[in-house]
């Protein structure tokens, strides 16, 4: 990956060296995103680079050098192993784009020729797909919910990470632990109290009884990854905000809020994702029924036929796809970042 | 901190209120909709439930002892532990391997990486349609392909024998998590001092060489967390269960996780299966725990 290629050198500077676009406040974060255990590397690093100041520009330069002094005969050494990998990454990617092909194709042409590149564009299957599976409206809602639970999640866990951190609560530190243990409650268990709770408020089946759901599972996380950063930044800002007479909350807002961008987009991403591709917890919430998200949708449409229409199912797959893998390609760089901002939990 | 305390040197109710107002939503949705069903579900393990009467009859222990005579259990432990062994492998050392030879790639690595990243995007219901049209017995490309190639009798129904069905679910658990195992490696890859690497060409090591005397165990802090995250993984196996064979053909491809839905949703035994679950989230965090605990002490200090 171009983005973490080019963060060789600047890994092992010392403290200070921010990258705008890496988005985390340099080392700390990084140290601490790659490791439950970070004693290693930082031991490797600091007997490799003598620590200090100088050991970025051999770094970097001994990076560079590398590449350079390797001449032109060096230069093309890696070509076979290069085209080796894009063959097999094509091969790995290859189901997608067939999806993508025979979602042009009757049904007729996917069995008897599946490889083939469809003869002309033919629309019928997308148009059937919205015209009588009708997936817009899932769509839309999916759209809806992502932002309903994201907006939630954005405003309520910066907060409660806030007031982790930063505000010197008694139980602070509790809610700390209460919040992370949170990671570790198994999805099955919950589902039947859930809907048994869900019930007796009578919200049993209803975007916002998934809306509680996907909300209250995902702040332990949100909750995590904020109070992390936050605890990276410096508090200079807040307390000078502070004797300038702002308050608490508009200290947060103003202040605070603005410095955990990187964080929120990780989040965003984060869960915009999960959320739209989520069938299971939706199927599970909303029952197959009154389920109407995208890939619930899908799904009830797709076990109501007896036969395997694969051309129905491709073109689904392509339309659900569509939007993530658009942006995939747009942002390459945050996904992997938002993505694997959760691993090191 | 010093600087407000010094401002404010005398508790305060209105610090306390603002305090409220900072984590009070998010502790109220999350005791609310997360630790109280949590609590009732483990409450429950102990009660003989329906999940859907109300009235549930005290058992004591007796789900627990259940657990050790359950047939159908014990077929989806051997079954959770098979996939579970292959998947670490994969995402351990495939994945390594898989970003050891990324990490020598010079050019196209974004568009590389980018493709084998790229399924771990994909919805699970994606993953699972587009590889039940990839196994299907009759116009699925796998034995389409077999059939042209003219090796009819390698043509398998793969979805639907037992003997096989296992290595489906584990293809398609190994193609949507390859990519971000291999990250995570990339990553670690990335930290590696060139010193390193300049060392050994000093020395005239080849590229297996310095994959075995640096890379390797350099890599110890990216082994340890992917090798706990795969573990979680194989043992948590549920999603990828219920959106294809759901648990079938028969009960082959029930999986532990699957097997706590299927008793506490499908068949109605909420008690047990809450029983079961409290007992799988235990073994899964001892697991890891000693999982990491291992791994950790095999550290190499360079």
């Amino acid at each position: 990956m171009r983005g973490l290629g080019a963060n060789r050198g600047q890994r092992s500077a010392p403290a200070g060296r921010t990258d705008d676009t890496e988005g985390t406040p340099s080392p700390r974060v990084r140290g601490a995103k790659s490791g439950a255990p970070p004693a290693p590397l930082s031991l490797g690093r600091g007997a490799g680079g003598g620590g200090a100041g100088g050991s970025v520009a051999t770094l970097v330069s001994g990076r560079k050098r590398r590449a350079r002094t390797s001449g032109g005969k060096r230069r093309w050494a890696t070509l076979p192993l290069e085209v080796a990998l894009l063959v097999l990454g094509a091969i790995f990617v290859a189901p997608c784009v067939l999806a993508l092909l025979n979602t042009f194709k009757t049904l007729h042409e996917i069995i008897e020729s599946p490889l083939a590149p469809p003869k002309y564009l033919n629309l019928d299957n997308l148009e059937y797909l919205f015209a009588s599976v009708k997936l817009l409206a899932p769509m839309r809602n999916s759209v809806l919910m992502c932002v309903a639970v994201i907006g939630s999640l954005i405003t309520l866990a910066p907060m409660a990470a806030y007031s982790i951190v930063r505000r010197r609560m008694a139980t602070g530190r509790f809610l700390e632990l209460a919040f992370l243990a949170g990671l570790t409650v198994p999805f099955q268990i919950i589902i039947v109290p859930l809907l048994q709770e869900f019930r007796l408020l009578g919200i049993q089946f209803t975007y916002f009884s998934l809306w509680l759901h996907y909300v209250s599972w995902g702040l332990p996380l949100c909750i995590f990854i904020y109070s992390r950063f936050l605890s990276t930044i410096p508090k200079e800002l807040e307390e000078a905000a502070a004797i300038d007479g702002c308050g608490p909350i508009a200290t947060f807002w103003r202040i605070v809020f603005p410095l955990l961008k990187p964080c929120t987009a990780t989040v965003i991403i984060f869960w915009g994702l999960w959320i739209w591709n989520d069938f299971v917890q939706a199927y599970v919430f909303m029952g197959s029924m009154r389920g109407q998200l995208a890939f619930v949708q899908l799904w009830r449409f797709l076990s109501d036929q007896y036969v395997k229409n694969w051309n129905y199912i491709f073109a689904g797959v392509v339309v659900l796809s569509a939007p993530v893998t658009i942006l995939y390609l747009v942002m390459q760089r945050s996904f992997v970042k938002g993505l694997t901002a959760g691993a090191y939990r | 901190m010093t600087t407000p305390t010094r401002l404010r040197p005398t508790f305060r109710p209105a610090e306390s209120l603002v305090s409220v107002f900072f984590c009070g939503p998010a502790v109220v949705l999350y005791l609310g909709f997360v630790v109280l069903p949590a609590v009732m579900g483990f409450a429950y393990s102990l009660r003989n439930w329906t999940g859907w009467s109300l009235d549930a009859e005290f058992v004591g222990l007796a789900n627990f002892a259940e657990l050790l005579r359950d047939e159908r259990l014990a077929q989806a432990i051997r079954f959770t532990v098979f996939e579970t062994v292959l998947i670490v492998l994969a995402f351990a050392l495939g994945a390594m391997v898989l970003a050891v030879l990324l990490d020598r790639a010079r050019r196209m690595r974004a568009l590389l990486q980018g493709l084998f990243f790229y399924p771990y995007v994909l919805s699970v219901l994606v993953s699972a349609l587009l590889f039940q049209y990839l196994a299907n017995y009759r116009e699925g490309l796998v034995n389409v392909l077999l059939r042209a190639a003219g090796l009819e009798s390698w043509a398998q129904d793969w979805m639907g024998d037992p003997a096989l069905v296992g290595y489906f679910i584990f293809a398609l658990v190994a193609w949507t998590g390859l990519g971000f195992f291999t990250t995570l490696y990339m990553a670690n890859l990335q930290a590696i001092p060139v010193e390193y690497y300049e060392a050994a060409q000093l020395d005239g090591a080849g590229p297996v060489s310095v994959f075995r005397n640096v890379q390797f165990p350099m890599l110890r802090p990216a082994l340890t967390v992917n090798s706990v995250l795969a573990t979680i993984t194989g043992l948590n196996l549920f999603s990828h269960i219920m959106v294809t064979t759901q648990g079938g053909p028969g009960y082959r491809t029930m999986t532990i996780g699957y097997y706590v839905y299927w008793q506490g949703v499908l068949n109605n035994r909420q008690g047990y299966s809450a029983a079961l679950s409290l007992v799988v989230f235990v073994a899964v965090a001892l697991v890891a725990i000693v999982q990491v605990a291992l791994l950790r002490r095999r550290t190499v200090d360079l």
